[in-house]
């Protein structure tokens, strides 16, 4: 039975806040660690349609979601990787990257739509879920919380992942060090550049594989500029978040949820201006900002270029 | 006196007979410059399609520039003024503001949308249309069919045109049937090329228990048409989509109920005459059920009857029997959807 306020309502509309989520939170991880080194990532908007066009690609000719993640993981880090070259080796200024990147990718990604799939505009198939067993039963949160693709339940458990690389692993002391004292890890004998290098290929990677997500799970196909700035929305929320992957995946849920919110005032029939309703999430991350953010510390060599023996 | 007068109405007579004829035009070619690349099955689509096809049967050349996006195009507008464009037509409502700006720089007329109240004579013409008739003929179908008796719209931005269509199908449903409910959302601020976002609404729409969904959206109205391929309505059964502007049958994969078709061509062809005859910019141009620019996609999903239905009501709507005003601001459609008159359509 539908209507407003229903089960398969309320479970379609908790469905679709993790849906829209965890892109966010794919690239917003990403971002983190990135930044944690040092490096602006501007350019995940371009990761992410790099991504999703090629993750759609793939799924769509081999029929497999798992190749089709992969593959646009793989893009990212190709992209990550002409990035860490201009930015990180070649000490390029990285918004002037990132933003060049971002648009150039836009346009090529767009091009190749228009002479592949402009004509028939290919979808895929439903995404297979994987039921958590016990779970999945609870009447409205178990369809809508533990009825996804597996790599939502792989995007949440990368945050247990990232928080014991940056507390428990050298590398991740070592990334912190490339970020705020970078001259300080190269005088330990640690390289910056790979480090550095090391952290925007796992940020592509990252992007990537939301922007896969974000294509083939979210929307079930490709159109140009299909990301539609979740890229930017990434590099807010690793911003908001402090270096804590554990924000990141709470900035996401916010905002995935505000936007599911948006569609149950609407349905509701909330007899206030759209424009009012769509700028709720929007809203959210700016209290976010506010309470949360004031005591950002962003590292202090973020977007500097390191050159040994500059001062 | 009596002299002095005449000779200042003769001299008024030939100074309007002089001006009239420096604003009539030689009319060598037409530009389109559209957003999106004129493959999207709809506005885009439909545009740059009726700009070669008036540009044809006017026998001039025809310059489409698409895929520019939604920023600055005043440089490409600029370049085509250049290039000899007797008429440049921009086609999207983020253009309407630096079209009439090179107008004035360049002196070559330009066509917007959605800015009814831009006409400059000679200079700047607006053809913001509406195809609330179609969407009203749609509306009555929806109601027709719907198992449930819900429906749903949903809508990637409310520019004038998508509004006057989401309140033609209110009020086709509900003259239809007043108690088929109506569930209407937004996906986005223009959020045009959302695919996910317009998956994502669709499915909660349709959670909420709409069986047809009305959908208006641009690249976004890919990911309505995958939400209603991929989910079932309540009874278990099929859900249904209705388009807008152009005709996605070959990629509808059986769900595309129907779609409320425009071609631009007459009103392109009404401005090509236009700035011939010297009239251009002193008018808006319509589309309408009359001359066949807007009509009811035909697909194997109507039922004939209900097609023969729909088809009557056309002809009423065509006689004036039903008269029916386009609704453009969306405060006032958002009104309509929650109390919607049928008598305001009969």
């Amino acid at each position: 039975m539908g209507g407003f306020a229903s089960d398969t309502f309320l479970a379609a509309l908790l469905f679709g806040a993790v849906t829209a989520a965890i892109p966010l939170l794919l690239a917003g991880l990403g971002e983190q660690m990135s930044e944690k080194a040092g490096v602006l990532n501007i350019g995940i908007e371009g990761m992410m349609i790099t991504g999703a066009y090629l993750g759609f690609v793939s799924a769509y000719y081999s029929g497999s979601f798992w190749l089709g993640f992969l593959t646009g993981a793989a893009g990212g880090v190709a992209v990550a990787a002409l990035m860490a070259l201009l930015c990180v080796r070649i000490g390029l200024n990285q918004i002037v990257i990132g933003i060049a990147l971002t648009l150039g990718l836009e346009g090529l990604t767009a091009l190749l739509h228009h002479f592949q799939f402009s004509r028939s505009y290919p979808r895929l198939p439903a995404a297979e879920v994987t039921p958590i067993p016990l779970l999945a039963d609870i009447p409205v949160l178990g369809s809508a919380l533990f009825r996804h693709h597996l790599i939502v339940y792989l995007a949440v458990a990368m945050v247990v992942v990232m928080i014991w690389v940056y507390r428990r692993t050298q590398f991740g002391i070592n990334l912190q060090a490339a970020g705020d004292k970078p001259a300080a890890l190269d005088v330990a004998g640690i390289d910056v550049i790979r480090t550095r290098t090391a952290a925007v290929l796992f940020t592509g990677g990252m992007a990537g594989l939301g922007g896969a997500y974000l294509a083939n799970v979210g929307a079930g196909l490709f159109i140009p500029f299909i990301t539609n700035g979740a890229g930017f929305l990434g590099i807010v929320l690793a911003m908001l978040a402090r270096g804590q992957p554990v924000w990141v995946l709470v900035g996401a849920l916010v905002f995935g949820g505000c936007l599911s919110m948006t569609t149950a005032a609407q349905v509701a029939g909330v007899n206030i201006p759209t424009d009012v309703i769509q700028m709720l999430p929007f809203l959210a991350v700016m209290a976010m900002l506010v309470l949360f953010g004031r005591r950002a510390s962003l590292p202090a060599a973020l977007g500097i270029p390191y050159e040994r023996g500059a001062r | 006196m009596t002299v002095l007068i005449k000779r200042s109405m003769l001299a008024a007579l030939a100074a309007t007979f002089m001006a009239g004829s420096a604003i009539a035009a030689e009319v060598k070619s037409i530009a389109i410059l559209t957003p999106q690349e004129g493959t999207d099955f709809g506005w885009n689509q439909q545009g740059i399609d009726a700009a070669k096809a008036a540009a044809k049967a006017a026998g001039i050349e025809v310059t489409v520039a698409s895929g520019l996006g939604y920023g600055d195009v005043r440089p490409t507008l600029r370049e085509i003024a250049a290039d000899g464009a007797s008429l440049i037509i921009a086609h999207a409502s983020g253009y309407a503001t630096s079209a009439p700006e090179i107008a004035e720089e360049t002196q070559v007329p330009v066509a917007i949308v959605d800015s009814p109240k831009a006409l400059k004579a000679g200079l700047v013409a607006d053809y913001t249309l509406s195809g609330h008739e179609g969407a009203y003929l749609a509306g009555r179908v929806a109601a027709k069919m719907s198992r449930s008796k819900h429906v749903g719209i949903v809508v990637s931005g409310e520019p004038p045109s998508w509004n006057s269509q989401s309140a033609g199908f209110a009020q086709g449903v509900k003259a239809e049937n007043p108690d088929v409910k109506i569930t209407y959302a937004v996906i986005g601020p223009a959020a045009y090329s959302d695919a996910a976002g317009g998956r994502r609404v669709t499915e909660s729409v349709i959670g909420a228990g709409a069986d047809i969904i009305f959908g208006q959206g641009n690249g976004s109205s890919f990911g309505m048409l995958q939400a209603v391929e991929t989910s079932k309505a309540a009874d278990g059964g099929k859900v249904l989509f209705i388009d807008v502007i152009g005709d996605k049958t070959s990629v509808g994969k059986g769900h595309l109920l129907s779609s409320v078709v425009w071609d631009i061509t007459p009103v392109y062809s009404a401005m090509i005459k236009d700035l011939k005859d010297g009239t251009f910019g002193t008018k808006r141009y319509a589309i309408s059920l009359a001359d066949n620019s807007v009509k009811l996609l035909k697909t194997d999903q109507i039922p004939d009857n209900v097609w023969g239905e729909a088809q009557k009501i056309r002809e009423q709507m065509i006689s004036g029997e039903i008269k029916l005003q386009p609704v453009f601001e969306a405060t006032a459609v958002r009104a309509l959807m929650t109390n919607v008159s049928a008598a305001a359509a009969k």
